[in-house]
């Protein structure tokens, strides 16, 4: 089990000596005991820290974002950030170091441990209660999941409660850090690619049904992208709003940038946004499934992705985020590559 | 569906060699489809993913990719990198429901006008049956 208390006493420390300028790590929220990320820099406030399985953000997010921050600073802070990753932020991390988004002196990897278990879907909590506030919601034994509701301990299956992505995650302990809390436990999901076979073994008819269906509901909130830690480019090539406009940009330099898609959200704008950006993401999506959790409207996002990751596991062999040296996938390429495709 | 539709093909071909494939079949008065809009990139490497969406959200009924065979490429590898970016794509629209036929790749050296006027031939001919594209397709 990770001693939080450990995870708090090494938060203390390295601000108390100076040595990170915050810690991103997880504390209780207001509502109904669901953690919130937040950016520690007292050292008195490290005592808030908590790891539970309402701990579902990736972290990792919090890296590109100050890293970002910092940037726009006259005098920015040179010292690292202090995260706390579990499985998939570290993984995410590790993409990051391969695309020298970061550098590994800029953070300081506070590893926990997702143990035999993982992260809960609120959807799925708030559906088993029936509506209840749950108290309080933590690890039990042998993966189980402890939710205390008006006082009363109930004791839920993973099966029942845990997010989708972690009973298909394979990497449920950091592969990159420098303090390690917990045990190792190496678990093989029963079928990671389950739900991606089973929507392939559609017919070409129902597989378009399903996703004009899904891709109808998108508002194009962007959220997905807000949330997302691979979404980091500061312009975002299917959305003509996110173009830097600044006092000297010309006309005619606003003229010139291309607008691949309209803004409204029409189906087939849908469809080329949500393409792109799986495309984006391939190699890269580390399928820590954030984009899924925030979008308002449901849409089953992570089936794109987890198909790009199949794929990529399928054709080059290659599993995104586990090695920070290698080269990332599009930006290499071997002579034996399939192309049986090409005429 | 209309059987007598005349498919539009957008064609991405390489400057070095698949551009030059095309203006081969020209000059060898070798007949082909009328349907196809070649644009001409300076690479098949720098053909991006976004590219080809886009040509289908415009109405494009086919797309073709043709670059210069492995080991020919005027960039020494650009080919080799749109291989591996060409297969991703190639995978993910037939699992959103786009026909595979619509999106296809070739090698075309500068020297296979044949070839060239074969693969669209042979494009056209497997467009024919499908009709137009509308799933992609912007409809304002």
């Amino acid at each position: 089990m990770v001693k939080i208390s450990d995870v708090r006493q090494e938060a203390k420390r390295l601000l108390e000596k100076g040595k990170v300028r915050g810690v991103v790590g997880y504390v209780p929220g207001t509502r109904g005991g669901w953690a919130i990320p937040y950016l520690i820099q007292e050292a008195e406030r490290a005592e808030q820290l908590v790891w539970d399985p309402t701990c579902v953000h990736n972290l990792a997010l919090f890296v590109v974002e100050e890293k970002k921050e910092q940037a726009k600073q006259k005098e920015p802070d040179k010292r690292p950030l202090a995260v706390m990753v579990k499985g998939c932020d570290s993984r995410a991390i590790n993409v990051l170091l391969q695309e020298k988004f970061i550098n590994r002196e800029e953070v300081v990897l506070l590893g926990v441990s997702c143990e035999n278990s993982g992260v809960v879907d609120r959807r799925k909590i708030t559906h088993l209660l029936h509506g209840q506030q749950a108290g309080e919601i933590r690890f039990g034994d042998n993966g189980n999941i402890v939710v205390v509701v008006n006082g009363e301990r109930r004791i839920f299956d993973p099966q029942e409660v845990l997010a989708d992505r972690c009973l298909e995650c394979q990497y449920n302990f950091p592969v990159v850090f420098d303090y390690f809390y917990g045990e190792k436990i190496k678990k093989t999901p029963p079928a990671p690619y389950a739900q991606v076979e089973k929507l392939e073994s559609f017919s070409l008819e129902k597989r378009r049904q399903f996703w004009e269906e899904e891709m109808a509901r998108c508002l194009r909130c962007y959220a997905c992208r807000s949330v997302c830690p691979m979404c980091y480019c500061a312009e975002c090539v299917v959305d003509p709003i996110s173009f830097a406009v600044e006092p000297t940009t010309t006309a005619e330099e606003k003229a010139k940038k291309i607008k691949w898609i309209e803004k409204s959200p029409l189906l087939s704008e849908n469809f080329v946004y949500h393409l792109v950006r799986a495309i984006h993401l391939a190699g890269r999506c580390v399928d820590c499934g954030e984009c899924e959790r925030v979008c308002p409207e449901g849409i089953s996002i992570r089936l794109l992705n987890k198909k790009l990751e199949r794929e990529a596991l399928r054709l080059f062999n290659y599993v995104a985020g586990t090695d920070s040296q290698a080269p990332s996938l599009l930006s290499t390429f071997q002579e034996t590559d399939p192309e049986d495709f090409i005429w | 569906m209309n059987k007598d539709h005349e498919p539009r093909i957008v064609a991405f071909l390489c400057k070095w060699c698949s551009s030059a494939g095309s203006d081969m079949a020209g000059v060898s008065r070798l007949e082909y489809p009328p349907n196809v809009i070649p644009i001409t990139v300076m690479c098949s490497g720098s053909v991006s993913p976004i590219y080809i969406l886009s040509a289908f959200n415009l109405g494009a009924d086919g797309v073709l990719v043709s670059g210069c065979h492995p080991g020919d490429c005027h960039y020494i590898k650009g080919n080799m990198y749109a291989r591996r970016r060409m297969a991703f794509l190639k995978e993910l629209l037939p699992y959103l429901g786009l026909e595979p036929e619509r999106f296809q790749m070739s090698w075309v050296s500068a020297a296979e006008g044949v070839k060239f006027t074969q693969i669209i031939k042979d494009f056209v001919a497997q467009l024919k049956p499908l009709g137009p594209q509308t799933y992609l397709r912007r409809s304002l």
